[in-house]
């Protein structure tokens, strides 16, 4: 029964060996262990400790920079997109007048001629009348002298 | 007696040592000399690691400044979860020290060919596997955790003792002693175990069976390293915890 962890441990701590052997190990251990703690603080922890502070203030104002820039942006399309629409409703009402304008025009046009060619055609009229009356006058003349 | 000599290790190819020490004499005191040997050892790679990550540190991290940002940020979640978003800051070296540490410690016992070197007596191992080791990581907690709560809240800190209730201050007090018991002892126990249990496959079966049990021990490791960081930050966290019943009562 040699192999028996026990028995092992007893026998070498019977020699000042052993499994839980406690000496000046320990307190020489956890001075290193402290000055490790200090040179990792300042080689490993701090550095990059602070890289990643850096990146993560860096990346955060770059997010927050470029979502207000498209806020912005897409606050600027909308304005070009009312501009436009209002620029359409405008040429389209500048169209719609500029037509009714057209076909005023053009009716007054037509009723001027209308009234002219009226007007021509009653003095035409007259003229025949007169001529008319003129040629007949020395019939009636003659028949009345 | 003290080699750990299997019935049937007639066979040369290896032998299993417990508890055998290279002493160094340093005046009157003795030290284990394959802990510290191989502890400067982790301790060198871990500055050299670092070294090498932060000689240029960049925005956009590459080699080895990922891998040991990798490192920095898991070990800060680590503080963070259990400190506290507030307070953890201060404690993230010692935390991230212990993890790196041990985790490095415990992987060197499993991946670097220690057996290679003789030594005149004993031979080299993890530095965890040496309850010397896990004792000062542990007691270094306590300390750790008895200044935080110092620190923080004064000679209040022993209001914790009294919390929830009265009755709780005998348990508390044992606390004290078995946190840095259970924390040392469960270091040391998993890793000399897995030490050990590889030792023995090797002696029985001397190729291909001890690598499962290799790969367990590696993943066995690295899960003690977290357990023990993790416990470390739980108590810091715990000392520095507000109860605000407390200062709603008196």
């Amino acid at each position: 029964m040699h192999w028996t962890l026990l028995l092992a441990v007893e026998a070498a701590a019977e020699e000042g060996g052993g499994l839980f052997d406690l000496d000046a190990t320990l307190p020489l251990m956890a001075v290193q262990f402290l000055l490790l703690v200090a040179v990792l603080n300042a080689l490993l922890f701090k550095p990059l400790g602070n890289a990643i502070d850096e990146r993560d203030s860096y990346v955060r104002t770059n997010l927050t920079d470029a979502r207000e820039r498209l806020s912005k942006a897409e606050s600027l399309a909308k304005q070009y997109e009312q501009e436009l629409a209002e620029t359409r409703r405008q040429s389209q009402a500048v169209i719609t007048a500029a037509q009714a304008d057209a076909q005023k025009i053009a009716t007054q046009k037509i009723a001027e001629a209308q009234q002219e060619a009226q007007v021509q055609r009653e003095q035409a009229q007259q003229e025949l009348d007169r001529q008319s009356k003129k040629r007949c006058k020395p019939w009636s003349s003659r028949f009345q002298a | 007696m003290e080699l750990l000599n299997l019935p049937f290790n007639a066979l040369p190819l290896a032998e299993l040592e417990v508890g055998h020490h290279l002493y160094w004499q340093l005046g009157n005191f003795k030290i284990h000399g394959e802990t510290i040997i191989t502890s400067w050892v982790v301790i060198g790679l871990l500055i050299v690691f670092s070294t090498l990550a932060t000689r240029k540190v960049e925005r956009v991290p590459a080699g080895f400044q990922n891998a040991m940002e990798y490192a920095v940020d898991f070990t800060r979640g680590l503080a963070k979860d259990s400190i506290g978003e507030k307070e953890y800051r201060p404690w993230v070296p010692f935390i991230g020290s212990l993890f790196l540490f041990i985790f490095l410690s415990n992987w060197s016992g499993a991946l670097v060919p220690w057996k290679l070197f003789e030594l005149p007596a004993g031979e080299l191992a993890a530095p965890t596997s040496d309850i010397n080791t896990t004792v000062a990581l542990a007691l270094l907690t306590s300390l750790a955790y008895f200044y935080a709560g110092f620190s923080k809240k004064g000679l209040g800190y022993f209001g914790n003792y009294v919390q929830p209730v009265p009755f709780m201050l005998p348990f508390k007090i044992i606390e004290d002693f078995t946190k840095p018991l259970s924390l040392s002892f469960r270091l040391f126990g998993n890793i000399l175990a897995d030490e050990l249990v590889v030792g023995v496959l090797v002696l029985l079966v001397p190729l291909f069976v001890p690598l499962l049990v290799m790969a367990l021990g590696l993943f066995l490791s690295g899960i003690q390293a977290l357990i023990f960081a993790t416990l470390a930050a739980t108590y810091i966290g715990e000392a520095m915890e507000e109860h605000g019943e407390e200062h709603g009562a008196h």
